[in-house]
């Protein structure tokens, strides 16, 4: 076996949130089977984004903002990795706004999974794009990814987790894999995962947070009636947390490599001799006008 | 030149009441190139009149130089295309055109300006009402409507009364129409041929007798291509298999013509949302192993220096393609300049190795882009490839291109197998030319990492005071290193020595090129070195070349002398031997500009 790269101690302070997604990830990818020279791991910028140096698996460490557009660029390159992309709430709803929306409108198959805190961590305790009004004196009003990613017409699936709850997490992540693995489309979790020291939420978050799929009425192959549930959630100033759109199975949009790649030979298989492809070169430099 | 008036004797003044033509006319005049601009509104159809004489003009063995302006900043939809033909390569717009075609007022005004002085004006007076001095007007919308019904055909009109004032064959302009009208159906081939009838008949009737012409030469068997076509076409051969890009003149073309090439091959273009998705898709690709490009210009390539420094601190292979045009900020769009140079070098935050290259031709455009495929996987760190938007955008007959010689270079690329035979994998692993290994994601056996932040051997996180001064060394060394691996200049001499030295980089390889040919006529000796490795300055050329000549004057287009300058910063003993030609108006270099700056005029 060839020693490959080693995982070092995790950089998060006791009782971070995101211990639990690493551990849900690592707990979705052994029951999925998945062997690590497959599986990427593409982090952001901020506490949560160095989750790659944490796991025993292909790491790609993206420029803040940028990781989304990178995982992109890597499935499409070679269709048959796996694909996560994780980061923080600023990286993906400050800096990485654009490649957020239009990660949904692109639709490839990859997870993508937002280590919510409400904060700055790495950069002590600023505030974020999620802040409550009054934290660190914002009087900004706190973006909310969830209702904006179901607001998008396009068959993702659209989640939100608690730390608080890793059973249901992993459970979440696996789904969310499953659907990459189908090449169904691009799957998105927020999961609220509490800074301990600058932003300690898991109280509160733990009395705010409100599972949809308990309530009457709950399902997330119907937008309207999500939103419909979540509004009254988030009117009773609870959390709304779970799945929130879910294709139905007979969907028959495939993901955007799919697509692309109908024969699933992407980039990566693609066979580039000149010998092999002499012909058809031939043929296209002769047609060149 | 040569006056051959006796072989077509002159014709009576006109007495038609089709059309106006000026007298006395001047006897038959052959030339050794021959320019014409065709302008009018967006959809006179002056694209397709440019290429019916285009056509022609390869019949006859000439080539071409083909160019396209687009004046965004005057109202209304004015588009003019000019087309010089010649029985020399040529690869640059000449100084003055011999004939204007205008199909309204607008197209005769901005077209005067370009006229030689003895030049003609062939002008529909159906739209320009009033007669134009040294003009032939004929009524080409209201002829073609009345006899076909459809004004639109006004253009092969205007072809035909052309055909007639450069003496073309009698029976080539009608073969020209079917060889571009047959496929589009016998309806639409009909009446292009009947329109072309009636635009000769009536320069014919208004007795119209040949003025100028080039006599036929032996140019056959070329594309009529630019550099934007090659790129992609470089690409594909390349063994480019992922693209994105952002739609930005003039860098646009060559993601659309790879949206057409690449997939066949298990290829992947994107539209991105902005450069800095696109930068990032390509940086995502290259980590997957395969070989990744974009394009952009100016306004793209600000955003995408953020990504392009990543590439160089994580050690993956990019190629970027500027097609340069006037800055900043949004400056021209459709304008030629040089003048991303100086960014380029210095691009980005923190220092990183970067290869800048720079084709001459559409040809070596393909070289190129192949070679700078090669050079980024070998290397391991990004490549630019600089282009101008002259020859991104005008189309020249060119060799064919060629896949004898091509070879693909995947470096210290691991396989499958290799990687079974290591003991440990570690992504940055130090060697004696600073290149590590590199398996791919995906590679049985094997996981790494890679990342913008410092790092160890491994990819760890480090700042560690040792390892970072090993880690700048390795990157920064491959500048050097790569040295003898990067594209050679090319020397285009009179001799071992000469008085006049040129250099200069992309386009101005044809205005510099003519302006050889008119030294040489005048006994002036020159040296031309064309520079196709900028970055780093490969200084053991140009130090020779420098010593060969009394005197060497930079041409570029930009206000500072952007290359000049750098050649300077590199060699500074060598300053007083360097002059700069500049042009920065927009519009590319001529052959006469580049002579007159040389003799002080």
């Amino acid at each position: 076996m060839v020693q490959s790269f080693r995982a070092v101690q995790p950089i998060w302070c006791p009782g971070c949130g995101d211990f639990g997604v690493l551990a849900a990830v690592k707990k979705a990818a052994a029951e999925l089977k998945i062997p690590p020279h497959e599986l990427v791991v593409v982090g952001g910028i901020g506490c949560s984004g160095a989750i790659h140096n944490f796991y025993e698996v292909n790491g790609m460490h993206a420029l803040h903002g940028r990781l989304l557009a990178q995982a992109i660029g890597l499935k499409l390159a070679n269709p048959r990795l796996t694909v996560v992309a994780a980061g923080g709430d600023g990286d993906g709803y400050a800096i990485g706004m654009g490649h957020f929306m239009h990660a949904f409108k692109k639709n490839a198959a990859i997870l993508y999974l937002v280590m919510n805190n409400e904060t700055y961590g790495l950069t002590k305790g600023q505030a974020s794009p999620t802040s409550q009004i009054g934290f660190e004196g914002t009087i900004e009003h706190p973006f909310d990814a969830v209702l904006t990613a179901l607001s998008v017409p396009v068959p993702n699936f659209v989640a939100r987790t608690f730390s608080g709850d890793p059973r249901t997490m992993t459970q979440t992540i696996i789904e969310a894999l499953r659907f990459n693995q189908a090449h169904r489309g691009f799957a998105f979790i927020e999961d609220l995962s509490p800074c301990v020291t600058y932003n300690d939420t898991y109280k509160l978050w733990r009395e705010k947070v409100l599972d949809l799929s308990k309530l009457p009425g709950y399902d997330p192959t119907d937008r309207q009636k999500m939103f419909e549930l979540y509004l009254a959630a988030r009117e009773q100033g609870r959390i709304p947390i779970g799945v929130m759109h879910r294709p139905k199975p007979d969907q028959t949009e495939a993901s955007l490599e799919a697509q692309l790649l109908p024969d699933g030979i992407g980039p990566a298989q693609a066979e580039l001799s000149i010998d092999t492809n002499r012909g058809a070169y031939e043929k296209l430099l002769a047609n060149m006008g | 030149m040569t006056t051959s008036a006796a072989r077509i004797p002159p014709t009576p003044a006109p007495t038609s009441p089709t059309g106006i033509a000026p007298e006395p006319r001047p006897p038959l005049e052959e030339l050794a190139d021959l320019s014409i601009m065709i302008g009018g509104q967006g959809g006179d159809g002056t694209l397709t009149v440019s290429d019916l004489l285009a056509r022609y003009f390869r019949r006859q063995g000439l080539y071409i130089y083909t160019s396209r302006n687009v004046l965004s900043r005057i109202r209304g939809g004015h588009a003019d295309a000019s087309i010089r033909a010649s029985r020399d390569p040529i690869y640059a717009e000449k100084n003055q055109v011999e004939v204007l075609l205008a199909f309204d007022r607008e197209a005769v005004e901005i077209g005067q300006a370009e006229l030689r002085s003895d030049g003609i004006i062939v002008y529909d007076s159906s739209v320009v009402r009033d007669p134009v001095a040294n003009g032939f007007g004929f009524p080409f919308a209201t002829l073609v409507g009345g006899a076909i019904g459809q004004p639109i055909y006004k253009n092969t009109a205007a072809f035909g009364a052309l055909s007639v004032l450069l003496g073309f064959d009698a029976q080539a302009p009608n073969q020209v129409i079917e060889g571009r009208f047959a496929r589009r159906g016998a309806e639409l081939l009909d009446k292009n041929r009947r329109a072309l009838e009636l635009g000769r008949k009536a320069a014919l009737d208004a007795g119209v007798t040949p003025r100028w012409t080039v006599a036929a030469g032996t140019a056959h068997d070329l594309v009529l291509t630019n550099a934007n076509q090659c790129v992609a076409l470089g690409f594909v051969v390349g063994g480019g298999r992922f693209f994105a890009g952002y739609p930005i003149t003039p860098a646009t073309e060559i993601m659309e013509y790879l949206t057409r090439y690449l997939p066949p091959f298990h290829g992947v273009v994107r539209q991105a949302e902005d450069e800095l998705a696109a930068i990032n898709m390509v940086i995502g690709a290259a980590y997957a192993g395969v070989r990744a490009m974009t394009s952009t210009s100016g306004p793209g390539l600000s955003l995408m220096t953020e990504g392009i420094g990543h590439a160089g601190a994580a050690e993956l292979p990019v190629v970027v393609v500027d097609c340069a045009r006037v800055g900043p900020s949004t400056g021209q769009p459709t304008r030629h300049e040089q003048s991303d140079l100086s960014h380029l070098a210095n691009l980005g935050h923190g220092e990183y190795p970067r290869f800048i290259i720079a084709p001459g031709t559409p040809e070596d455009a393909f070289v190129l882009t192949i070679d700078a495929l090669n050079l980024a996987e070998r290397w391991r760190l990004p490549v630019l490839l600089l282009l101008d938007q002259a020859l991104c955008q005008n189309t020249a007959t060119s060799p064919r291109l060629s896949l004898n010689g091509i070879h693909l270079d995947r470096g210290k690329r691991l396989t499958a197998e290799s990687v079974a035979a290591l003991s440990e994998y570690r992504s940055y692993a130090f060697t004696d030319d600073g290149v590590s290994p590199f398996a791919p994601p995906g590679t049985p056996g094997v996981y790494g990492t890679v990342t913008g932040n410092e790092h160890d051997e491994w990819g760890h996180v480090s700042v560690q005071v040792a390892n970072r001064r090993k880690m700048m060394a390795k990157r920064m060394g491959k500048m050097e290193r790569a040295g003898d691996e990067l594209p050679k200049g090319r020397i285009y001499a009179d001799g071992p020595t000469a008085e006049i030295g040129f250099i200069g980089f992309g386009s101005t390889w044809g205005p510099i090129r003519e302006a050889q040919r008119r030294l040489a006529a005048e006994h002036r000796t020159s040296r031309f070195y064309q520079a196709r490795t900028l970055y780093p300055v490969p200084t053991h050329e140009i130090g020779p070349f420098l010593d060969s000549v009394e005197v060497a004057y930079v041409v570029e287009h930009n206000y500072t002398g952007q290359f000049a300058r750098l050649l300077r910063e590199t060699m500074p003993d060598r300053h007083c031997k360097l002059r700069s030609i500049l042009k920065y108006d927009g519009h590319s270099f001529r052959a006469d500009e580049i002579q007159r700056a040389v003799e002080g005029r």
